[in-house]
């Protein structure tokens, strides 16, 4: 239901919002000459950041009436987020484990209870015996079983008392490490209260908000990532050959506007497009999964500025260079797929190689995506990512240096 | 009349080819001059040298005195060129298309006016793919004259129109050679017809060669005297007038 609301909230507003730009605009006169304003020419400076500005105000607003555009870039990376975002939902971690009571005493019955109850653990009910549970632990489908001997809770001398045993695999040892320690914890919470011995030294785990990552931190950061690939990349790779065929780009080529009036309109109307879809997913993904945005959001919002126009001068290059789609295309995968899977898109970088983590901490993409998850969700200052903006900084400069040299108007 | 346009031994070559062979001419201010030819005679080939479109490999070719070489950016301010009606994004407004490509000069201009004058006010708010082929063809004209260009480039500007939409354009195009300062227009076509109503001068290129250039009407005086007579009685009406006669007395539309 929670998605519903949110989906509709957003078109409500939207909707809301171009009835009004749309009787503003009707209320204004149609014609405003620009030397009405001011009697005296504009100066040069004046026309170039007029021309930025009707040219990137016009394909903002050409993007916001094509739907398929429109589905690609906002739609089709939310559905990574549900996808992705359910199946790292939650801050705790949960095992799956098997669990066979062998014996009949009370107390091991209310301990089941206990297990079956308690959030760590999800435990698979098909398990019955010993050997179906190496079969599945050797198949990683559970990480470990549970055992409770027949002795286990039987009074002895009036206390009752046992040993539950712990199975694992041996491709599975810290999380039969991790729930040995977790139902340790619970039988020691048992036995102070049958012993009544408060224990001397004691340890207290303490949540810290601040620090902790969950891994849907790590999904939001890499899937916002994603997004900016898809928008900053895919998108000009596609829609520049097409411009080079219809011969928009020679109409251009025929004008005075340069090439960097039109790099940079561009660019602005990608940053544009780009925030408008990061916040819809950043409000989905609040919404939904209870992701929290610690950070301050100008401070986002620029990061990801500057994380857009590094990223959308690779599709600059690309498809300023290609002449039709069959050379943009290629190429375009060649870089995009490798950096998306190195740089933390889909998958957190920690979890993979050491050597691997080097080399895929100098892909453009991974400064990127780092510093969005510090700002976001390590609450981290733009003065404090100072290596993750050098490294976006470094790769602009070079990708531009590129896209410039290599841009053709047909 | 002064001079707009010189072209002065104009050549091209494509991978050792050539395409264009030196060739020269000369435009007045305010004429209409036509280029005749052939398909692969290089008359494109010549328009897009002076447009700044190709490199000249050799020869020069000035407007208004300023070297097309030398100063691109210069003249890129003072031309204008009609495109290919696909050269326009669809899901852009007449008006925005119209707007930005002022802002390409840095220019803002009256967009109503512009449509108003080529016929098209009524469809201010139309995204481009929703005109007829003589519509697009029109707006194409409208957003290559937004900045007042000295002079016009029009290739092949009737090519694929109905004949109704051909004279309705010719008109236009002669009301933009009248309009004011009166615009120097340059274009090249395939009909003969076409190059008789609306050129004040022709010059026919054939293999990147200039091989005559004049008034249509003393073309045809030069070739009477030479003594060619047309194997066929000429008729005093022909299928086109029919077909116009036919399907729409008057051209205004």
């Amino acid at each position: 239901m929670k998605i519903f609301w949110v989906v509709a909230l957003i078109l409500v507003i939207a909707r809301i919002g171009w009835r009004i730009s749309r009787l503003i605009r009707k209320n204004q006169p149609g014609v405003r000459p620009i030397k009405a304003e001011t009697n005296k020419e504009p100066s040069q400076h004046q026309r170039n950041l007029f021309t930025i500005w009707v040219f990137a105000k016009i394909s903002v607003r050409r993007y916001f009436r094509d739907r398929l555009a429109l589905f690609f870039t906002v739609a089709f990376p939310l559905i990574f987020l549900l996808v992705f975002g359910s199946l790292s939902k939650g801050n705790s971690v949960t095992f799956h484990v098997g669990l066979i009571n062998q014996s009949s005493s009370a107390f091991s019955q209310e301990f089941v209870g206990d297990i079956n109850n308690s959030k760590s653990f999800n435990v698979d009910k098909t398990v019955t015996t010993l050997a179906i549970a190496k079969d599945k632990m050797s198949k990683s489908e559970i990480d470990a079983t549970i055992v409770l001997p027949a002795e286990f809770g039987v009074p002895k001398d009036s206390i009752p008392s046992g040993q539950a045993q712990i199975y694992y695999d041996e491709n599975n040892v810290q999380a039969a490490q991790t729930i040995g320690s977790v139902v340790q914890g619970q039988l020691e919470g048992v036995n102070t209260q049958l012993v009544k011995i408060k224990p001397p030294f004691s340890v207290k785990n303490v949540e810290t908000n601040s620090g902790g990552l969950s891994k849907l931190d790590y999904t939001v950061s890499g899937l916002l990532g994603f997004s900016i690939i898809g928008l900053g990349i895919f998108g000009p790779v596609n829609y520049f050959p097409e411009m080079k065929k219809q011969g928009v780009l020679r109409r251009l080529h025929i004008t005075p506007l340069r090439v960097w009036q039109f790099f940079v309109s561009s660019v602005l109307s990608n940053a544009v497009i780009g925030l408008f879809s990061i916040a819809i997913m950043i409000i989905v993904a609040a919404a939904l999964f209870g992701f929290k945005m610690v950070g301050n959001y100008f401070e986002l919002a620029a990061f990801i500025t500057l994380g857009i126009l590094c990223i959308f001068g690779i599709g600059l290059a690309i498809g300023g260079w290609a002449r039709n789609e069959r050379q943009a295309a290629p190429l375009a995968n060649v870089i995009v797929f490798p950096m998306m899977f190195l740089s933390g898109t889909f998958f957190p970088r920690y979890a993979m190689p050491v050597w691997l983590q080097h080399v895929s901490a100098y892909l453009p993409l991974t400064p990127v995506i780092d510093g969005i998850r510090m700002i976001a969700t390590e609450g981290k200052h733009l003065t404090q990512i100072g290596p993750q903006l050098g490294w976006v900084a470094v790769w602009t400069i070079i990708i531009y240096a590129v896209a410039f040299r290599v841009f053709r108007w047909e | 009349m002064s001079v707009i346009l010189e072209v002065d031994n104009l050549q091209k070559s494509y991978g050792g080819r050539k395409v264009v062979k030196g060739i020269s001419f000369d435009v007045a201010q305010g004429e209409v001059f036509g280029i005749l030819g052939p398909n692969g005679a290089g008359k494109t080939t010549t328009l897009e040298m002076i447009e700044t479109l190709r490199e000249i490999d050799g020869g020069h070719a000035r407007i208004n005195g300023i070297d097309v070489e030398k100063q691109p950016q210069k003249i890129r301010y003072m031309i204008g060129v009609q495109t290919q009606s696909t050269a326009f994004m669809d899901k852009v407004k007449l008006t925005e298309l119209l707007e930005q490509q002022a802002a390409a000069y840095g220019e803002r201009v009256d967009t109503h006016e512009l449509l108003r004058d080529v016929n098209l006010d009524d469809k201010a708010d139309s995204y481009i793919e929703n005109l007829s082929g003589g519509q697009k063809q029109r707006f194409s004209i409208a957003a290559a004259l937004v900045h007042n260009p000295t002079v016009f480039f029009m290739d092949e500007p009737t090519t694929g129109l109905d004949p109704k939409a051909r004279r309705n354009l010719w008109e236009l195009v002669q009301k933009i050679n009248q309009k004011g300062k009166g615009t120097t227009i340059i274009l090249t076509t395939h009909y003969m017809e076409e190059a008789e109503v609306l050129c004040d001068r022709v010059a026919i290129m054939d293999e990147g060669k200039i091989v005559a250039m004049d008034t249509p009407a003393d073309l045809v005086q030069k070739l009477l005297k030479k003594g060619f007579k047309k194997a066929r009685k000429v008729e005093q009406a022909n299928l086109e007038d029919v077909f116009l006669n036919l399907t729409g007395k008057e051209l205004g539309r």
